[in-house]
């Protein structure tokens, strides 16, 4: 399963760095991830224990949350994060939202505090879980005599808004996928159809339901064209107060924030899935089709009755040697008088000329059947 | 290939139908045969993986030789054996592969359909343990 990490890797590589470094470091990095998320590390030598973090990330809802700053429940979300090693600094730093002071001098000596530092490198993912959180918290504050409420626009993923509606008893988060290829719609589209059957069935019931519609829903009618004009279709997920008891919540907002990524990264494993399947059938089909070509080593071209001689047993070899050795006893005997030239004379008249036969030709041998 | 120039040298093309959606049409001449395929595609999912797979196939066109880089209109895939690909291989077996090749092809996207769908289904799985 993909696993989408919290924490962000290069800023827990470089809060490491400065915990375990052997004597105090001047440290003064700016680290940007994601285009729009920036984090400025400082830590002097003078404050050897004490690092200082500002984080400056766009926030879910650019419209509910900007003239706030970040709200009590964001704050009190990153306090938990550990009370003793993280003090939040008012006011945040120019040009970031929130500062932190972090005494790595507080932190215990065991296995614990890279989990610590993890978690201190996940405050980005706490600051816009934490905002999505307070939304599904009070699922069940509805009032009936109110109207519905307008859907929410978050922004998780650049270019990648998604809804938050508050409905009667749930909250129904709406997901327009867009892809840039059609046969990445494909791959999409059969997966969100295995969503819902999964979904739709009795062992899957406490999970929130699923929904996939080519349409927009009716809620988002209102909406303008360009967050409404997709080629993915909409998913939609009913939230309900049981998503969100507890430990719960935390895990459906990660799940939710989320589903883009993770919808993303099965269809790019499917095309590689595909693209290693086909290369592997090719190879198959080359194999067979090599199969059939006609080797050199296969052709045996045989000339003259030398050759041939060779690949003749060693029984006739025996006869006819033999033969031999009697037909010239035989001539011996007959030709005692010696005539001058009569032996060229006999060589070219009285010699019975050797007819072909399969002692020599040049024989084209292959093994499968000729024309 | 006599095509343009010596039309008297083609013979009568034959086409074979299973139905409207697969067909095979063989087009003969005196040095050469051409034979053009049209792949069942069921659905979408089936369209797209007959023409990811086909495509990936024609492209590499010089590893089977006789395989066509583009097929003829209205079909998938075109072979063409000329009479130097008959003395470079075995008739016989050459014709096996023409099989085993057709056969391959509807094998090959209908696995690969269900191992689509099967992801899918596993990847959707995982996704809700989340909850």
């Amino acid at each position: 399963m993909a696993s989408f990490e919290r924490a962000s890797p290069a800023l827990k590589e470089i809060l490491l760095r400065i915990y375990n470094a052997e004597k105090p470091i001047e440290v003064d990095y700016h680290l940007y991830e994601f285009g729009s998320v920036e984090y400025h590390i400082k830590s002097s030598v003078s404050e050897p224990q004490v690092t200082y973090l500002s984080i400056s990330t766009p926030f879910l809802s650019q419209g509910v949350f900007l003239s706030y700053g970040l709200s009590p429940f964001t704050l009190k979300m990153v306090r938990q994060i550990s009370t003793d090693v993280l003090h939040i600094v008012e006011p945040a730093n120019d040009g970031y939202q929130l500062t932190l002071r972090l005494d790595f001098s507080k932190l215990p000596h065991n296995k614990e505090s890279l989990k610590i530092i993890t978690e201190v490198s996940s405050v980005q993912a706490v600051i816009l879980s934490s905002q999505l959180k307070e939304m599904l918290q009070n699922v069940n504050s509805w009032d009936s005599s109110q109207a519905m409420y307008k859907p929410i626009k978050l922004i998780y993923h650049p270019k990648e808004p998604f809804y938050v509606i508050r409905q009667p008893q749930k909250i129904v988060a709406v997901f327009p996928m867009r892809f840039k290829d059609n046969s990445d719609v494909i791959i999409a589209t059969s997966f969100f159809q295995e969503l819902m059957d999964v979904v739709s069935l009795k062992k899957w019931a406490k999970v929130p339901p699923c929904n996939w519609s080519p349409i927009p829903p009716l809620e988002l009618r209102g909406e303008s064209f360009e967050d409404l004009s997709t080629n993915g279709g909409f998913v939609s997920f009913d939230i309900s107060s049981h998503h969100v008891e507890g430990k719960r919540l935390d895990k459906t907002v990660w799940s939710l924030l989320n589903f883009y990524a993770y919808v993303k990264h099965h269809v790019k494993c499917t095309r590689g899935f595909i693209q290693r399947r086909m290369r592997r059938r090719l190879d198959n089909l080359v194999e067979v089709l090599e199969k059939s070509r006609v080797e050199d080593g296969q052709i045996k071209k045989v000339q003259g009755w030398r050759k041939m001689r060779k690949m003749v047993g060693s029984k006739s070899k025996m006869i006819k040697r033999r033969w031999g050795d009697l037909g010239k006893k035989i001539k011996r005997i007959r030709f005692r008088i010696k005539i001058h030239g009569f032996a060229r004379f006999r060589r070219r008249w009285l010699t019975v000329p050797s007819f072909s036969s399969s002692t020599a030709y040049t024989k084209l041998q292959t093994n499968g059947n000729n024309n | 290939m006599p095509f343009m120039t010596s039309p008297e040298l083609l013979l009568n093309p034959v086409l074979i139908c299973r139905n409207e959606a697969e067909k095979c049409l063989i087009e003969t001449s005196i040095n050469s045969l051409r034979i053009s395929l049209k792949v069942k595609q069921a659905d979408e999912l089936e369209n797209i993986l007959a023409k990811k797979f086909l495509r990936f196939l024609s492209m590499r066109a010089e590893a089977f030789q006789v395989l066509r880089r583009k097929p003829v209109q209205g079909y998938d895939i075109s072979f063409l054996i000329t009479n130097y690909h008959c003395e470079e291989l075995q008739k016989q077996k050459l014709i096996d592969f023409i099989v085993q090749f057709m056969e391959d092809i509807d094998k090959e996207i209908s696995e690969l359909k269900m191992s689509v769908s099967t992801r899918g289904r596993l990847v959707a799985t995982e996704f809700l343990k989340q909850f």
